[in-house]
């Protein structure tokens, strides 16, 4: 961290990247082995990862490294380099190389036979008891003596005059007290308390015994500070040295410790938040914890080494995955396919590897599995937080091929255009204490089996794990009947609403359109119970949708469960419904145009022949439309708004008037023509769909 | 070490990898961010001291 502090945050933060991007490219390089990148390379990087203007950012780029200590700038070629180490600043290494192997081998060049078999040094365990010496010629012993001697000699290499006076010193008092080697270490080791603790200048005589000042100031201390136990008389009798001693020199006290303001312990992130790391981390947590998991979540998952990866909420360094081969996602693809329905890891991990949940090694090993699945393109994680489900390419997990996912998609969408009224049936809050939804199904929902994911369902199922997750497969029970549902939750992605989907056994066995469905959370994060109310035995005559001859029509049907009376599609009520046409779903996405065709068929016509004008109610149209499609009273209300041909009854809530435009003289040809073959079986109707009887 | 050239995500990270070796498991974000915190606050503290 020896950023150029002088600089902006922004351009520090730059070198900052920088480094560590070179760092990273070098980590393999020795510490002080230069990494070199072009000032150009560095732009074009940065510019692409950034999306920023590569000449502004070559500009700061320059300007931020030149000014970091740890950068070295070159120019070659008139290009700009940036050289820096893992250690930080480059420093050129030295000339000589002292540690040259080859050197050592071959210096000089015909060793020298040894008389000491002291120097003899065998480099290998020899395979026979006969061991061969490897001569190492005296110039070793010379260079290894070279750098003690030197050592030595550093503290006696000051001028020739000093080293006189000690000698003379050491020869006029061999008798020295045994303390004087003492003495001579604690000064030696300590010579700043020795000088702080002179109080004044000594006279020469009291100067002698304590020579401390002379070993600050004497080029040669060694010497002198053998001197330092002697005796004044010792000392008087110093030619050279004795001026020196004789002035005192004045008590330098070492400089006082620069005192360094006190460091920050507040960090900012990206968003200008500051944290004081002061506080307790369980404060900053209740505080920023969800900011700073997203932000460590998101640096984590853009370090180019990616060191510590993850899946879901959970994370685990890179290093210590185990590894799963093809024939390993082979077998665990025919296994799913085998079982044909989505499998937990769990039970992967127990099936097919034997690990037991006991192991040391089985959350660790979890994580692999399923880091490695989530990177494989044959296998889809469909589950959720708490229940990790596997499905792979081929497996077919609900029956819903009447419905495409792209057209069902398109079909709720108005549920994230701001249309989804649930929550004045339910709230949010509700759903969320209770645990449990209620809700009517309509004959859209009934007839296909699925459930538009609104707010009220979304508050009771678990959201995606995963950010990129289409889908989630959780288990329905039916208490009631003690059978178990499969049910996909596709969620809604963009522009595209979302939907529950596999349930058509279900309300085709024991529900009619009009029931009231309850949905319910248990213990199991992927399991949810789903009940109705149960009733005495009835007999109505509903609508029902003929798939063979693609019409809707109505039958007698008996069913056992509570139902709402107004949203009961029955003959006597809605006994036009079965005048709807059965548009192809790619047709029933365009809700203006299903809307006016629903208004036209169960309407009352209170126009004229040449000018029809029908009447419809808001119930009726919901009953009317939420057959051909799903669609909230609210989206309802906004179609009718937004429509010209429909005006509201302002005398009667709820009642609207639709008067279909005029149509084109082509259109008219074209009716024409259509209402001439009508006598003969109808080829083709309005909205180009072919007819049912086709 | 001083708190502002502390870029959160980036710096000390490898001690926190440390850390989650050591642990020997998968641990939740967090539980990773309140030990990153640790981490950063100590880092600062024995600078100061």
């Amino acid at each position: 961290m020896t950023a150029a502090h002088t600089l902006p945050a922004d351009q520090q933060r730059l070198a900052e990247d920088i480094y560590r991007l070179m760092v990273a490219q070098g980590a393999m390089f020795a510490v002080d082995t230069p990494i070199r990148q072009t000032l150009a390379s560095l732009a074009t990087f940065l510019a692409r990862r950034e999306g920023r203007d590569r000449a502004e950012l070559e500009a700061a780029i320059d300007m931020a490294l030149s000014a970091d200590s740890r950068f070295t700038r070159e120019v070659v070629d008139g290009e700009v380099r940036f050289v820096t180490t893992r250690q930080g600043a480059y420093v050129p290494r030295e000339g000589a190389d002292t540690h040259s192997f080859k050197q050592r081998l071959h210096e000089p060049e015909n060793p020298l036979p040894i008389d000491d078999i002291s120097v003899v040094v065998s480099t290998s365990r020899p395979a026979i008891t006969t061991v061969e010496p490897v001569y190492i010629s005296d110039y070793w012993q010379v260079q290894l003596a070279a750098p003690s001697v030197e050592g030595e000699t550093e503290a006696v290499a000051a001028p020739e005059a000093p080293a006189p006076v000690a000698e003379a010193i050491v020869e006029e008092a061999p008798a020295a007290p045994e303390e004087a080697p003492i003495t001579v270490e604690e000064e030696v080791s300590e010579p700043a308390p020795a000088v702080l603790e002179m109080p004044a200048p000594a006279p020469v005589e009291e100067a002698a015994p304590e020579p401390a000042p002379a070993v600050l100031e004497m080029p040669a201390p060694a010497p002198v500070e053998e001197a330092a136990p002697e005796p004044a008389p010792a000392v008087l009798e110093m030619p050279a040295p004795a001026p020196v001693v004789e002035e005192p020199v004045p008590v330098v006290a070492p400089a006082p410790r620069p005192v360094q303001p006190p460091r920050s312990t507040v960090f900012t992130l990206d968003d200008a938040t500051a944290i004081d790391l002061r506080r307790p981390v369980d404060e900053i947590m209740a505080e920023h914890g969800d900011l700073l998991a997203q932000v460590l979540a998101e640096r984590l998952e853009h370090d180019p080494l990616q060191r510590i990866v993850s899946f879901g909420r959970k994370y685990y360094p890179e290093a210590n995955l185990a590894s799963f081969g093809k024939n390993d996602l082979r077998k665990i693809r025919d296994y799913i396919l085998e079982r044909n329905e989505p499998l937990l890891d769990t039970e992967i991990i127990a099936d097919l590897y034997y690990h037991n949940p006991r192991q040391a090694d089985y959350e660790g090993f979890r994580f692999s599995l399923n880091y490695r699945l989530h990177r494989e393109k044959d296998f889809e994680f469909v589950g959720v937080e708490g229940a990790y489900l596997w499905a792979t390419r081929g497996l077919t997990i609900t029956s819903g091929k009447r419905l495409k996912a792209a057209e069902m998609g398109q079909i709720t969408s108005y549920l994230v255009e701001g249309y989804d009224d649930s929550p004045e049936l339910q709230s949010i809050e509700a759903v969320r204490q209770s645990g449990s939804v209620t809700r009517l199904l309509t004959f859209f929902e009934w007839e296909y089996g699925v459930l538009p994911l609104d707010a009220g369902l979304a508050a009771l199922l678990p959201p995606p794990l995963l950010p990129e997750q289409r889908s989630a497969v959780l288990r329905f029970e039916s208490p009631q009947h003690f059978t178990t549902y499969l049910v996909e939750v596709r969620f809604p992605a963009g522009n595209r609403g979302g939907w529950l989907q596999g349930l058509e056994e279900f309300f085709h066995e024991h529900m009619v359109p009009g029931a009231l469905i309850t949905i319910t959370r248990t213990g199991e994060p992927n399991v949810f119970h789903v009940v109705y109310e149960e009733g005495s035995e009835q007999t109505e005559r509903l609508l029902t949708f003929d798939e063979k001859k693609n019409r809707l029509a109505f039958a007698n049907v008996s069913f056992f469960c509570v139902v709402d009376e107004d949203q009961l599609p029955t003959q006597s009520r809605y006994g036009r419904l079965n005048r709807l046409k059965a548009f192809p779903m790619g047709e029933r996405r365009k809700a203006e145009l299903m809307l006016e065709h629903v208004s036209e068929t169960i309407g009352d016509q209170v126009g004229t022949p040449a000018e029809p004008r029908y009447a419809v109610t808001l119930d009726d149209l919901y009953v009317a439309f939420n057959v051909l499609r799903p669609g909230s009273r609210a989206y309802l209300k906004a179609l009718l708004e937004r429509s010209e041909d429909f005006t509201a009854d302002e005398s009667t809530p709820g009642l609207y008037y639709y008067i279909p435009a005029p149509r084109t003289s082509a259109e008219e040809v074209e009716e024409e023509e259509d209402e001439s073959l009508e006598e003969r079986p109808p080829l083709r109707q309005r909205y180009g769909r072919y007819d049912e009887d086709e | 070490m001083d708190a502002k050239v502390i870029v959160f995500g980036e710096t000390a990270i490898d001690r926190l990898l440390q850390w989650l070796r050591s642990t020997g498991q998968p641990q939740d974000i967090t539980d990773l961010v309140r030990q990153y915190l640790e981490i950063l606050s100590k880092a600062v503290r024995e600078e100061n001291e």
